[in-house]
């Protein structure tokens, strides 16, 4: 029993503890290579910082035992919006509500429309993807010039720091902890991605529960759509095209499980963007080249994945 | 008689556990033996070790006198020794035919396709021969209750021809007819000289099928018993290492003193499951439900519990309608399914997670704010009094045994202070010590003014702590029995079949 306790903070301290390796190798290389500490460790939260934000809302997803792959488009769409908002108005007020309001709308769809017709949450998120896709294709053909819609860049200067990413990132972040784990929300998303016929039984609204974890979801999206605005004012079609694979890495190699349930973590969206940006950069100072940097993550993400199940599996030995 | 199973000084751990330590277990041809135990005692695993689906730490194993290391459970079937396990074991999403001949496709290639004909034909053969041909060797498996998916893969062991098969915990998930499809394979089995290790938690059971019976307790052998040494208390005792303290069953013959109708149904109507089935369940009364596997006793129990609706027909508490299961939840019932590791339990979370889930409402504040402090001591109060095994409230589920699960979903129902409780075979995969303490319980609670609907395949226990019993056969209420010292199982028997 006492082992197996080990083993189990074993399994929950290691992303922390690659975190910690992957900084120390990080300063190692930096120190070795000459490179200006400060102005890295800036480059790594900036990057960080809207993986953060939209890994930490989709953690409600994930717990769930569901996934959603158009959050990427649908940042690109709300980012889109966000930056016509202003453009009309003037106002980042504006433009924040209507990043979030949109991205918020957005995964209300996609969840409400699994909840009408009865269908795994993921299989509208597919179709999602799809509309979106052609969503920014619409909006930047309507408000665009040429393939772009741009914001002014000196509109958003003063909030394009990492101090300002940062409260922001702290505030959802501290929001998301707390209803994750001192809200009835939170315990019951958990409950339903251990055993969702259970939680049926246990008198659950799985259906209700899903709509309330993609609203979750969707302010994250909202504020990193926002804070992407503030990092590069000129969006394209391409704003955003890597974060829905960067947001599953990184909540995997946060130690979040695949399958969801009572063992999901928020902190797994911290640690694992982090891990990974801290990753990137090693690999960037060793003059790897992007190829094998993609590769790399690919190898550590299926090792983690299988880690994580083969423990799971070994828990399961009949007695 | 020929030895023909000899396992030598066998060990296995997990982790830290001692599932097994020095372990001598041996068979002949031509007998059942018996294995009992209580929950964790070894049995599953010193016969899942021979039967190739884990490896021992040590010893040595003999089959027919030759030494014996099977690769995989298939591998040992081929080589004559076959399982059928506890848990469910079957793929739900392919044909029956498919699952009975599971690994050996191969054989029913035509080509480049398979002869689906001939495998139907083979397979629903296999399924005649064991007393299972109501089950369309076509159909996809995941449409089949739990019953008859036991029972394709009794088929599935049994085209093998094994000499020696090993029946784990299996009919606790069986009713009437279903256990006699088994016992008469056992029996034909032991005829024809042939070797039977039957594993089961039903003392009266396994004294009535077996030639011998061997107890187990924390990993070690403790006693064989020869047939004409079997004695209840002396068995009991070996099993526990004390002797069983209070009874077992309730001992009154009183009717409940309240004559209030807490749960009242009338005329329900879903399919051939119900059929206008109408009854009231009194406070403070322990009403029995029983009958064979498709009776629709299961279904009413859901219904009950607003998680399925019938299609005709109303069911009330205190005068007011259940709608769903959260409002049934709001009326005060609580439900422990009959499947307990899918829709009682999430095995994935621990202890506290399990037991909480079901009464947020009752320590949150204002029904949303969680304090730890109090969800702990909420918690910890009915882990405390259901005596639950466990290094902490923190425990992961999966780690108990299956007694200790089972008094984990009883905890999520009792926290809540549930006035009505619908338990469908509560006691089922239990061992007799967590057993007597659940009826204990159960009798508590009734004794407290608090209602339960015993739906159970178990006719000892249902005669043994019902008020009153309810036969059910296809869907309709045959005949309500109740509760009389002269009550016999054959009297019980007769109106379900």
């Amino acid at each position: 029993m006492k082992k197996q306790h080990i083993k189990d903070m074993i399994f929950r301290i290691a992303p922390i503890v690659g975190l910690l390796i992957l900084f120390a190798l990080f300063m190692v290389f930096a120190v070795i290579k000459d490179i200006n500490i400060p102005y890295s460790m800036k480059n790594i939260l900036n990057q960080s910082v809207i993986v953060i934000v939209v890994a930490t809302g989709a953690i409600f997803i994930y717990t769930l035992g569901s996934f959603d792959i158009s959050l990427g488009a649908n940042m690109c769409v709300s980012a889109l919006i966000g930056a016509m908002a202003y453009n009309r108005t003037g106002s980042v007020l504006v433009m924040l509500g209507a990043c979030v309001l949109c991205a918020v709308l957005i995964s209300l769809v996609c969840s409400v429309l699994a909840s009408v017709f009865h269908l795994p949450v993921f299989v509208t998120t597919i179709a999602m993807l799809s509309l979106l896709n052609a969503g920014v294709l619409m909006l930047i053909g309507a408000n665009g010039t040429g393939d772009i819609v741009q914001v002014p860049a000196d509109a958003v200067s003063a909030i394009n720091t990492v101090e300002f990413k940062l409260l922001v990132l702290c505030l959802y972040l501290a929001v998301c902890i707390f209803v994750f784990n001192f809200l009835k929300l939170g315990r019951e998303e958990k409950f339903v991605g251990g055993n969702p016929e259970c939680a049926r039984l246990t008198g659950l609204n799985n259906s209700r529960l899903a709509i309330l974890a993609f609203i979750m979801a969707g302010i994250g999206v909202g504020l990193g759509s926002f804070l992407t605005i503030t990092y590069a004012p000129t969006l394209s079609r391409n704003t955003a095209s890597s974060v829905g694979m960067d947001v599953i890495i990184s909540i995997v190699f946060g130690g979040m499980p695949v399958s969801g349930g009572a063992r999901s973590k928020i902190y797994s969206a911290v640690v694992g963007a982090l891990s990974m940006t801290l990753l990137s950069q090693i690999m960037l100072m060793l003059n790897l080249n992007s190829g094998i940097s993609q590769m790399v993550k690919a190898i550590i993400f299926i090792l983690v994945v299988y880690i994580s199940m083969s423990d799971n599996k070994k828990n399961n030995l009949p007695r | 008689m020929k030895k023909i199973v000899e396992i030598t000084h066998m060990s296995k751990r997990f982790g830290s556990t001692v599932a097994l330590d020095d372990v001598d277990l041996e068979a002949y041809e031509g007998e059942i033996r018996g294995l009992i135990g209580e929950n964790g005692s070894g049995k599953s695993t010193v016969t899942s070790i021979y039967a190739g689906m884990q490896k021992a730490d040590a010893g040595t194993m003999l089959f027919e006198g030759k030494e014996w290391h099977p690769s995989s459970m298939n591998d040992a079937l081929k080589k004559g020794v076959g399982m059928i396990v506890q848990e469910n074991g079957t793929v739900p999403g392919i044909s029956v035919a498919e699952n009975i001949y599971l690994g050996e496709i191969d054989s029913y290639k035509k080509g480049p396709f398979v002869d689906l004909g001939r495998l139907n034909r083979d397979a629903q053969k296999a399924l005649d021969d064991i007393g299972a041909g109501h089950i369309n060797a076509a159909q996809i498996t995941g449409m089949l209750d739990f019953q008859d998916r036991k029972l394709i893969e009794i088929a599935k062991v049994m085209v093998n021809d094994p000499k020696v098969l090993v029946v784990d915990e299996t009919t606790t998930a069986l009713s009437q007819k279903g256990r006699e499809i088994i016992y008469s394979i056992m029996n034909k089995m032991r005829d024809d000289g042939k070797t039977v290790i039957f594993i089961s938690h039903d003392l009266d059971e396994i004294m009535s099928v077996c030639d011998r019976l061997t107890v187990l307790r924390d990993g070690k052998i403790i006693r064989t018993f020869d047939k004409e040494e079997f004695e209840e208390n002396a068995i009991k005792t070996s099993m526990i290492g004390r002797e069983l303290q209070g009874n077992y069953y309730r001992d009154d013959y009183e009717e409940p003193a309240e004559k209030e109708t807490v749960l009242k149904a009338e005329h329900l109507n879903l399919g051939n499951q119900l059929v206008d089935f109408s009854f009231e369940l009194k406070k403070g009364e322990i009403l029995g439900v029983g009958g064979l596997s498709h009776c629709g006793m299961h279904t009413l129990g859901k219904v009950l519990f607003g998680a399925m609706m019938p299609q005709s027909g109303t069911f009330t508490v205190h005068g007011k309608p259940v709608t769903s299961i959260h409002d049934a939840m709001k009326k005060q019932i609580g439900y422990v399914a009959k499947d307990r590791d899918t829709e009682s339990l999430s095995l994935d979370a621990s202890i506290k997670d399990n037991i909480a889930i079901a009464g947020l409402d009752k320590f949150s504040i204002k029904n949303f704010l969680i304090l730890p402090s109090k969800e702990n001591a909420y918690v910890k109060k009915q882990a405390d009094a259901l005596s639950i095994k466990c290094a902490g409230i923190n425990q992961y589920v999966s780690a108990l045994s299956g007694g200790n699960k089972q008094k984990v979903a009883f905890g999520k129902w009792l926290g809540r202070e549930s006035e009505i409780l619908i338990l469908d075979c509560p006691t089922r995969g239990v061992d007799i010590g967590v057993k007597q303490a659940m009826y204990q319980l159960m009798y508590k609670m009734r004794n407290e003014g608090k209602s339960i609907l015993l739906i159970s395949e178990e006719m000892a226990e249902l005669i043994g702590m019902s008020d009153r019993i309810l036969i059910m056969k296809d869907g309709e209420l045959k005949k309500e029995l109740v509760r009389s010292r002269d009550l016999s199982e054959a009297d019980v028997i007769q109106y379900m079949i």
